[in-house]
């Protein structure tokens, strides 16, 4: 079987940020995270929980869903359709009907939103009273799904979720499906809503930045970092085989690379484990020859006490010289894939601020964020999940 | 690259018919179903009050926290590899592929019930109520060490994750994969598939022609899978092989299937495609066959647009007629019946007295099992909300 090289050629991406690459660009280049307070009105809350949220906002998402539309699906599903549109746009491609277009998608909640309501009503009007519109939509696929409607994208349809691991591992399937030949091109990337309820779990497990004396931010690999901002987005890639891409004359923004996938047994079901060198063998095993030429890394980290630690611990492990550290958590949050957007912005020569929140550096952590013009020839991607799964990706210039 | 054949080396299951594949394996044979009135919650008012639940806990694996969902896999994983050495599961080279659709929905409903009320629930279970909670729990249950995902596309999702655990092996990436899914009822899912009124009264009636909808099921299917040179390097015992995976998506509707069946169709040739087999090569059909109206019609369409007029001889049957729907975990409690029709040369019939409805034109096993040939390729397929279409394909061991 002959493999095809993968190349992205277009991205579409929303978040807290805004709409679009260019708005994430600006936001990096300010640091600053990007959060706002959490609706508390609900009382899913304790009293010392977290109060932050790096949350979409209104989005005017009219160029790419009509208000139709998008009354018919939930925050996630109109924020998956929409970058998928966008990311289209972006690589010159109008039309992908048909049995040749896959889509994958990584979520690590699915519409939450829609599956609260849906509960609700179940639990405080009886089971009768149960939406048959809210249900519907309340899979985990129902984004990507949706998209396929959207786009009439009759190919393997996936959706997978890992929590932070998610996006790369999509990433991976979207690119093998069209190495493969399954598809020729593939809508491939990450999305997620982040409601009161999840946040407000979330914190009970004690994964969020809490308010304190230092404040309540991300702080990757800072020896202040309580936990990390929990956020939504959606960022898409499209995926196309190289040899395709370059006969249409297309924009290639990168070649993906190979993805290297493990698991920690010694994680917790909500935490991060230990095993920092079976991790870095694993990583290293499969990935020797090309992480010698990575020249920056875009991290995993997020603020999360024993998550930077193992991720820091991986890392110091595998590179004798660390290339810079980009950790674009610290600007908006976890979730919704900005590490993917983040990862092309490096290959084009981004300019990134030093995170407002990371002015610490943990000593026993040892890595310091990278700030200033970032000019990458090839970028890892890491993704360290609490419960245990892992992931890293290389994205290439082309 | 030449791909490694892959073969099925262990069973594992817990369903509405007991725990264990044996206790399954002889309820089929003899069409007996597990769909009974349901006493996990209440089922007031709905249009059914059944479901196949799973039997009591007592033979489950037990764990502090561990949800429902999280017992079923862990426990239905521990059966598919008591023959493998613990050194091939602890190690870089054994990966976790697994379905689910709701995680641990069922605790969550119960948390939340709490915090309405302003009281705090047991939060244990909620560290898996993300979907990929009960894959997780197999991995570190088992100490596995290589890729961990998850897959989530709804009554599609453990398809999804046999066809990911193919590549995975016939690429190299492992040598061993436990491959499967696992889902349990909850509220959320009997009520919205209630007010879908895509449920049946009474207990489901797949290809029948009164058949008036589905009926719930919970548990978990789960396939020990090796590369053929692994498998002989070990001695194992091939139960079959797992020869080739399809997907497709209708990108028609949310919630309905394409009513020509041709999303459906498409991941069989799909599936046939990788497999480079022919549909004649067919030996069976263990259909996604839900009970519901629509679904039943739309993959007798699509067996009829890939088999010709075969699609009239082939013989069908339905698992979900015996226990239930298990959604994310469908395709794996399917496949182990699947393999276990290869290895003992026998189709289980579909449940119930009620002759099959001649409209669809198919070959449906009623009344007792039909005996197979000496060699099989068997077909197993899901259709899904989000109009995600899966299919498998399980063939007899080569001499």
């Amino acid at each position: 079987m002959t493999r095809r090289d993968v190349v992205v050629t277009g991205i579409g991406c929303l978040g807290p940020w805004g709409i679009g690459l260019p708005a994430l660009a600006a936001a990096l280049q300010r640091g600053e995270p990007l959060a706002t307070p959490i609706d508390r009105s609900a009382g899913y809350h304790r009293r010392n929980a977290a109060t932050l949220v790096a949350a979409c906002g209104p989005l005017d998402l009219t160029p790419w869903l009509s208000p139709q539309a998008a009354r018919r699906m939930s925050d996630m599903s109109q924020y998956a359709v929409a970058a998928a549109r966008m990311a289209l746009a972006d690589a010159g491609l109008d039309d992908v009907r048909g049995e040749r277009s896959a889509v994958a998608l990584a979520t690590a909640f699915g519409p939450g939103g829609f599956t609260e309501q849906l509960a609700r009503q179940i639990l405080e009007k009886g089971g009768r009273a149960a939406s048959p519109f809210l249900f519907t939509d309340c899979v985990a696929n129902a984004a990507a799904g949706q998209v396929a409607i959207d786009l009439g994208a009759r190919g393997p349809n996936t959706t997978i979720c890992q929590r932070e691991a998610g996006p790369l591992l999509a990433l991976a399937q979207g690119a093998d499906d069209v190495a493969r030949g399954r598809a020729d091109v593939c809508l491939a990337g990450s999305v997620d809503e982040m409601r009161p309820l999840s946040h407000a779990i979330l914190d009970r497990f004690r994964a969020l930045a809490r308010p304190g004396r230092d404040g309540e931010l991300p702080r990757p690999f800072d020896r202040r970092r309580r936990g990390m901002l929990a956020g939504e987005g959606a960022t898409i890639l499209v995926l196309e085989a190289e040899t395709t891409a370059r006969a249409r004359g297309a924009r290639v923004l990168a070649r993906v690379g190979a993805t290297v996938r493990a698991f920690d047994p010694s994680a917790g079901r909500a935490g991060f484990g230990r095993d920092a060198e079976g991790l870095a063998a694993a990583l290293q095993a499969r990935l020797a020859p090309a992480l010698a030429e990575v020249t920056a890394i875009v991290s995993t980290a997020s603020g999360a006490r024993h998550g930077d630690a193992l991720e820091a611990a991986v890392l110091r492990r595998t590179f004798a010289a660390l290339p810079p550290v980009l950790v674009p958590k610290a600007v908006h949050g976890e979730y919704g894939g900005g590490t993917l957007a983040t990862a092309l912005l490096a290959l084009a020569g981004g300019e990134f601020a030093r995170p407002a929140a990371c002015g610490q550096p943990d000593p026993e952590l040892g890595i310091t964020p990278a700030h200033g013009r970032v000019q990458a020839a090839r970028v890892l991607c890491t993704a360290l999940a609490a419960g245990g799964a892992a992931a890293w990706t290389v994205l290439e210039v082309p | 690259m030449s791909r490694s054949p892959v073969v099925v080396t262990g069973l594992g299951a817990v369903c509405g018919l007991g725990v264990g594949v044996d206790a399954a394996w002889q309820a089929a044979l003899a069409g007996r179903h597990a769909i009974r009135p349901l006493e996990l919650f209440a089922t007031t008012g709905h249009r059914t009050t059944l479901a196949a639940a799973v039997p009591g806990d007592a033979a489950l694996v037990a764990g502090r926290g561990l949800s429902r969902a999280e017992r079923f896999a862990c426990t239905a994983a521990a059966e598919a590899v008591r023959s493998l050495p613990a050194a091939s599961l602890r190690s870089a080279r054994a990966g976790v592929f697994f379905g689910s659709s709701t995680g641990a929905l069922f605790e969550a409903e119960r948390f939340l019930a709490e915090l309405l009320q302003h009281r705090e629930g047991d939060l244990a279970p909620l560290a898996a109520q993300q979907n990929d909670g009960p894959g997780a729990a197999v991995a570190r249950h088992l100490g596995v060490r290589g890729p961990v995902a998850t897959w989530s596309t709804a009554c599609t999702s453990a398809n999804l994750a046999l066809g990911a655990a193919l590549d995975a092996l016939q690429q190299g990436e492992v040598d061993v994969a436990i491959a499967g899914g696992a889902d349990e009822l909850c509220e959320t899912t009997y009520a919205g598939f209630n007010s879908l009124r895509a449920v049946d009264a009474q207990p489901t009636r797949p290809f029948r022609r009164s058949r008036a909808g589905l009926s719930l099921g919970e548990g978990a299917g789960v396939l020990l899978l090796e590369t053929r040179a692994h498998a002989v390097r070990r001695g194992a015992t091939v139960l079959c092989e797992l020869v080739g995976a399809g997907r497709s998506c209708d990108a028609h509707h949310v919630s309905a299937p394409d009513p020509d069946g041709a999303g459906a169709a498409q991941a069989m040739r799909a599936a046939l495609h990788e497999a480079g087999l022919a549909p004649d090569a067919v030996t069976f059909v263990n259909a996604h066959g839900t009970g519901t109206p629509h679904n039943d019609g739309a993959e007798a369409r699509a067996m009829h647009a890939v088999f010709g007029a075969r699609a009239r001889s082939l013989p069908v049957t339905s698992s979900k007629s015996l226990v239930g729907h298990l959604l994310g975990a469908a395709g794996g409690i399917e496949a182990v019946f699947t393999a276990l029709s290869i290895v003992h040369r026998l189709l289980p019939p579909v449940a119930g007295d009620e002759p099959a409805d001649p409209e669809l034109g198919l070959d449906v096993v009623l009344g007792a099992p039909r005996a197979l040939p000496a060699h099989n390729v068997g077909l197993s397929t899901n259709l899904a909300f989000g109009g995600n279409n899966a299919v498998v394909l399980l063939r007899s061991q080569r001499p």
